[in-house]
C-alpha cells in the first residue's frame, strides 16, 4: 500500500524572543493511504506543529516530509492537502456556498468543473442543505466546522488534516460531528491526519494512534486501533476500545503512573 | 408588543427617528424661548433665519456649493493619499513608522496656526482650501486603512496559503474584505473634518463659501446670515457622516462587530 504520509526524522527550531526552542526532534511516522490517523499529545507537544510542517504552512529545521509521494509544498500546491483548522475560519462576508466555492474560486472554474464533487453535493454531504444561503454568523460553532470540511473537501484532497477540529465545541455535539466526519472520510476516500488531545477521541476515530511526548517533541509510540468500521458510539462501551484507551493512557504517562493512580484514570476513561 | 420581530422594528425607527425629533423639540424651544426673550443671549428666532433665507435663496446656494465642492475635493485627495499611503506601509514595514508618523504630524499641527501661512504662500483661492480640508480629515483615514490592511486574521492568512492564492486573489477575496469595516469607520469620522477643514481655510480669506458668508454677516452684524452660516455648516458636516454611515449600511451586511468579539 503506497504512503499518504511520510515524516521522517524531522526536526523543528524555533527562535522565540532571541531563545532557542526545540519543538520537534527526529520525528517520524508514516500513514498509508486512505487510513484514519491520529496524533494525541499533551499541549505544547509539537503536535500541531507537526501538522503544520506536514501541510507546508511550515517548513522544517530538518528531516524529510513527503505527502502522496511529493514534498508538502508540491502538494499543496496540487491542492493535494485539505486543512481544517481549530476555528471554522469562514469568510464571514461569504455565504455558505460561496465559503464553500472559495477553492474553486481560486484554482478558476475551468479546472474546477473538473472537481468531481459539486458544492451542492458537498453541502449534501455535510448536512447543510437548506443553509446554502445563510451567512457564517447565522450557524452555530458545529454547523460553521461543517462548512470547513466541505470546503476542505471541494477539491479532492488526497490528504485531510485536522488541527483539533472540534475542541471548541460541546461534548455533545463533539461525539456527533466525529460520527459525520467518519462518515464523510469514508465517503470522500481520502487519508486523513488527526491532531487532539482526547484519549478517546483519537481511539474512536483512528486505525493508527500516534502519541507524542513533549520538550523536544517525538512520536513515542504507535499503536493499531482493531476496533471495525464504521465505528459506532456502542463500541466505547466495548472491552477493546477500553483496552485500546489503557495502551494510549499507558503509551502517554508510563504504566507506573497509569497504575499507582488507577482511580484518577479509571475517571478519565469515562 | 406581542410580535418580537414588529417591537424590533419599532425600536429601530425610534431610534432612526430620535435625532430629527430631538432637533424639532430643540427649534421649537428656541421659537418659543425667543418670543418671550427668556434667554440671556441673542438667539434669533428660527422662523426669522429660515425667512431671511428664503428671502434670497441664491445666497444659500452661492455660499454652500463652493464650500461643498471644495471640502469633497480635498477629502477626495486626502482618502486616495491615505489609502495609498496605508498600502505602501503594508508592504513595506520600514515605512510603517515614518507613515505614521508623518499623520500624527499633520494632525497635530493646530491647522488654525498654519492655514494663514498656507494662504500667504498659495493665496486666498481655492487651492488652498481643497489643501486645508485635505489636511483636517487625512489622519483618520490613515489610520482606518492602516489598521484594515493589517486586519487579516492569521488562520485566515494560513487558509489562503493552504489554498496557494495568488496575491491578487488573496486581495480581492481576503485583504480588502477584511479592511472594508476599518475602512468605513475612518471614512465616517473623517467626513465632517473635510467640512471643517474648509470652513476655516475660507476665514482666511475667501470669496464665497460658508467660512466667507460667516465673515461677512458678522463684519454687518446680520445675525440672521450668522446663524444660516452656522446650521448650514452644521448640516453639511452632519450629512458628510450620514452618507458614509448609509454606505457601510449597505456595503457591510455581514456582522463585522461578531469578529472583533472572536
Amino acid at each position: 500500500m503506497s504512503l499518504a504520509i511520510d515524516v521522517t526524522n524531522v526536526s523543528m527550531r524555533f527562535d522565540a524572543k532571541g531563545r532557542q526552542v526545540q519543538a520537534l526532534e527526529g520525528a517520524a511516522l508514516t500513514i498509508p493511504a486512505g487510513r484514519f490517523a491520529s496524533i494525541i499529545g499533551p499541549s505544547g507537544c509539537g503536535k500541531s506543529t507537526l501538522l503544520r510542517l506536514v501541510a507546508d504552512i511550515m517548513q522544517p529545521s530538518a528531516g524529510s516530509i513527503a505527502v502522496g509521494g511529493a514534498p508538502p509544498r508540491q502538494s499543496r500546491r496540487d491542492h493535494a492537502i485539505g486543512f481544517i483548522f481549530q476555528s471554522p475560519t469562514l469568510l464571514p462576508w461569504r455565504s455558505v456556498r460561496e465559503n464553500i466555492e472559495l477553492p474553486l474560486d481560486i484554482v478558476g472554474r475551468a479546472s474546477a468543473r473538473a472537481a468531481k464533487r459539486s458544492p451542492a453535493e458537498l453541502i449534501e454531504l455535510v448536512g447543510l442543505k437548506g443553509f446554502e444561503n445563510a451567512l457564517p454568523a447565522q450557524l452555530s460553532g458545529g454547523m460553521q466546522q461543517r462548512v470547513s470540511i466541505a470546503r476542505a473537501l471541494a477539491l479532492q484532497p488526497e490528504v485531510l488534516l485536522l488541527d483539533e477540529p472540534f475542541g471548541a465545541l460541546d461534548e455533545i455535539t463533539r461525539q456527533r460531528m466525529n460520527l459525520e466526519l467518519l462518515r464523510i472520510w469514508a465517503e470522500s476516500g481520502t487519508t486523513a491526519l488527526l491532531v487532539t488531545h482526547s484519549i478517546s477521541e483519537a481511539v474512536f476515530m483512528s486505525d493508527t494512534v500516534h502519541v507524542m511526548s513533549p520538550r523536544p517533541g517525538r512520536i513515542t509510540a504507535q499503536l493499531a486501533i482493531d476496533l471495525p468500521r464504521p465505528r459506532a458510539l456502542a463500541m466505547m462501551r466495548s472491552r477493546g476500545f477500553f483496552e485500546a484507551v489503557n495502551q494510549v493512557r499507558d503509551a502517554l504517562f508510563g504504566r507506573d503512573v497509569a497504575e499507582t493512580d488507577g482511580v484518577q484514570s479509571a475517571i478519565e476513561t469515562y | 408588543m406581542a410580535n418580537p420581530a414588529a417591537a424590533d422594528r419599532l425600536r429601530r425607527t425610534l431610534m432612526l427617528l430620535a435625532p430629527v425629533l430631538a432637533l424639532l423639540l430643540a427649534l421649537l424651544a428656541a421659537e418659543w424661548l425667543t418670543a418671550r426673550r427668556a434667554l440671556p443671549v441673542v438667539i434669533p428666532a428660527p422662523s426669522a433665519v429660515w425667512a431671511d433665507a428664503m428671502k434670497n435663496p441664491a445666497v444659500v446656494t452661492r455660499h454652500l456649493t463652493p464650500t461643498v465642492l471644495k471640502a469633497a475635493a480635498g477629502y477626495a485627495a486626502a482618502a486616495a493619499i491615505a489609502l495609498i499611503a496605508a498600502a505602501i506601509s503594508s508592504l513595506v514595514l520600514v515605512l510603517r513608522a515614518p507613515i505614521y508618523s508623518l499623520g500624527v504630524g499633520i494632525h497635530s499641527v493646530p491647522l488654525i496656526a498654519t492655514t494663514p501661512l498656507l494662504a500667504l504662500w498659495l493665496g486666498t483661492g481655492p487651492p488652498t482650501h481643497v489643501l486645508v480640508a485635505a489636511l483636517a480629515c487625512y489622519f483618520p483615514m490613515l489610520v482606518g486603512a492602516m489598521q484594515g490592511f493589517a486586519a487579516v486574521e492569521r488562520n485566515r492568512r494560513e487558509l489562503f496559503h493552504m489554498l496557494s492564492a495568488s496575491p491578487l486573489q488573496q486581495l480581492r477575496y481576503l485583504v480588502i474584505p477584511s479592511a472594508l469595516p476599518y475602512l468605513f469607520a475612518g471614512f465616517k469620522i473623517a467626513a465632517p473634518s473635510a467640512v471643517l477643514g474648509t470652513i476655516t481655510a475660507e476665514w482666511a480669506g475667501a470669496e464665497l463659501g460658508l467660512g466667507a458668508l460667516m465673515l461677512y454677516a458678522l463684519g454687518a452684524f446680520d445675525i440672521n446670515k450668522v446663524w444660516l452660516a452656522v446650521l448650514m455648516a452644521c448640516a453639511l458636516s452632519a450629512a458628510a457622516y450620514a452618507f458614509w454611515a448609509g454606505a457601510e449600511r449597505l456595503v457591510i451586511y455581514w456582522d463585522s462587530a461578531a469578529e472583533l468579539r472572536d
